[in-house]
């Protein structure tokens, strides 16, 4: 049985992706927010596949401490029960915030979540995914084009708004994307990043302020179902081939930002590791 | 410039550690929260060039304020401003506190303020200038029911601010009261602000802005800092509304957001 892990698991394109991937007969494992949104999740995907297993743990992302926390404790359990291999990571986790909010370290909010929290992870969960040559996918967005990098305030904390900080934070995703393909490829890795398109989540409406959250309300009607993007990490997961290029739409390649060069994805990944004090590994 | 912080791992403290260490000045952070200091330091560390020296401590505890002071002591520091954060408030009317929590709001909010203020002012440079500030709130500019003690204790430390800027005029010492509104630290800060609705939108300060301009004007010496212009109306009908009829309209309006946002905490 493979092995794939969700972050943001226990609702929206997360949640939908963990419940089509366990009935395809993948043991999942999600990342939620809270203990009770994650017993909610798991017997939800445990009900449309019973035969299944799947583990779904708390933690909340954005700070690194918990990253930490949550490789430590999945770690013996890949090793015990999934073989030591990753077949997939799937960094979905992301949010939206109508203001200026840090976290303990003091780094802006929806960059260390919807960014960082994935890079640390990935860092974390590396040699198990290296392991089964398998696939890191980012839930970025089609939003990540017309910006860039804030190289000077990357925290936004001169500029600070909500979509432009979302936006510079999906084209991070993108930018790791390529990095990961340009280090990892030779040994097998792939890493994909998904552009959802517009999806009747709640992502707009959590920690976020009246306006923010009415403007989202409105335009979330206009999305399609979770199940419908869900289709599109299915594929990038389950190919027996890997796909081709990294950027995905509708299960189809999508042209992407020329923000995205191997210069500016070099330069996010080293800010990254000195941010996260970390440094990803030479693997050989 | 060396700056000390109270009250630094809270969502305040950090976004003015983080405006100071943007600045390149150096710093001294104190909090209760020992975890939370050591993140921040971390992440102060890995972006900015600045030393950054941190100390967990309960400033409603002499001795252990004293262990704080002895530490300074021993390394001879000296600072040139004092950002007095720390502080607190418990939800809910005067009667559904506990006793303890009650006295805690006064305890920290003010006794705590008074103590390193007065300790780290008799280690200022002499001579030097020397930044004091205090957080104050938008609260300290009318008397609120439901959050009796925590709005009499940031009036409190606004008069406080005002007296002690005339005394030490003429020794080099600026005082700077700052009253934000609504200022987004938290997740409960942000359901609480949701729950305002449309208010909760107009009052909240931008934590950046309020941090930026808050070290801008205490460095010009500014006595009083209300942010944003909502928030400078309200606090001009505080100067001119009578004050019973203040308390009557506040109570009205957290009664209200009060339940919600007790529902949405639910």
């Amino acid at each position: 049985m493979k092995t794939i892990i969700i972050t943001g698991a226990t609702s929206g394109i997360g949640l939908a992706i963990a419940t089509t991937l366990a009935m395809d007969g993948y043991r999942v494992i999600g990342i939620g927010h809270s203990e009770q949104s994650c017993r909610k999740a798991e017997q939800l995907v445990h009900t449309s596949d019973p035969t299944g297993e799947c583990l779904f743990k708390a933690a909340d992302l954005m700070q690194q401490r918990e990253v930490h926390r949550i490789a430590d404790e999945l770690e013996p359990y890949i090793v015990q029960t999934c073989g030591g291999k990753v077949h997939a990571l799937i960094n979905n986790v992301g949010g939206v915030r109508s203001w200026y909010a840090t976290t303990e370290e003091g780094y802006e909010q929806q960059f260390a979540l919807n960014h960082l929290a994935g890079f640390l992870l990935t860092s974390r969960l590396l040699p198990y995914v290296l392991a089964a040559r398998g696939r890191v996918v980012m839930t970025s967005s089609n939003s990540h084009k017309g910006v860039r990098i804030h190289w000077d305030d990357i925290m936004l904390e001169r500029s600070y708004n909500p979509l432009l900080a979302y936006k510079q934070s999906k084209l991070c995703n993108l930018l790791f994307t390529r990095e990961l393909n340009n280090r990892y490829g030779s040994l097998g890795l792939r890493a994909y990043a998904v552009d959802p398109g517009l999806v009747q989540t709640d992502i707009g409406n959590k920690q976020t302020g009246s306006m923010v959250s009415l403007i989202w309300s409105i335009r979330k009607r206009f999305g399609v179902a979770p199940s419908i993007p869900a289709q599109t990490y299915r594929y990038l997961c389950t190919q027996q081939e890997y796909p081709s290029g990294f950027y995905y739409y509708g299960c189809k390649e999508q042209s992407y930002s020329h923000q995205v060069t191997d210069d500016n994805a070099r330069r996010l990944f080293a800010l990254s590791e000195r941010l996260c004090a970390i440094t990803y590994g030479d693997v050989s | 410039m060396n700056v000390l912080i109270t009250g630094a791992s809270g969502g305040l403290g950090r976004a003015l550690t983080i405006e100071c260490a943007r600045r390149g000045y150096h710093l001294f952070l104190t909090d209760i929260n020992k975890t939370g200091l050591e993140s921040l330091r971390n992440g102060v560390e890995r972006q900015f060039p600045v030393v950054v020296a941190t100390m967990a401590c309960d400033l409603t505890d002499d001795t252990d304020v004293d262990r704080l002071l002895a530490h300074l002591d021993t390394y001879g520091i000296q600072f040139d401003m004092l950002l007095n954060v720390a502080g607190l408030d418990f939800e809910g009317g005067f009667l559904e506190q506990s006793r303890k929590n009650v006295l805690t709001i006064v305890s920290l909010n003010i006794c705590a303020t008074l103590r390193i203020t007065h300790a780290i002012l008799s280690r200022r440079a002499i001579g030097k200038s020397f930044s004091l500030v205090f957080v104050s709130s938008l609260a300290s500019q009318y008397p609120i029911p439901l959050k009796a003690t925590y709005a009499a204790s940031k009036r409190f430390l606004l008069d406080f601010a005002y007296a002690l800027g005339e005394e030490l005029k003429n020794r080099h010492v600026h005082v700077l009261a700052v009253c934000p509104g609504g200022l987004v630290t938290t997740r409960d800060a942000m359901d609480g602000i949701k729950a305002q609705g449309i208010w909760g939108d107009m009052t909240t300060n931008r934590i950046e802005v309020v941090t930026r301009n808050t070290i801008d004007r205490a460095l010009a010496g500014k006595l009083v800092y209300i942010p944003g212009i909502a928030n400078r109306i309200l606090s001009l009908f505080g100067h001119l509304l009578p004050r019973t009829f203040i308390t009557m309209v506040l109570y009205k309006r957290w009664t209200k957001s009060q339940g919600k946002w007790l529902d949405i905490g639910a």
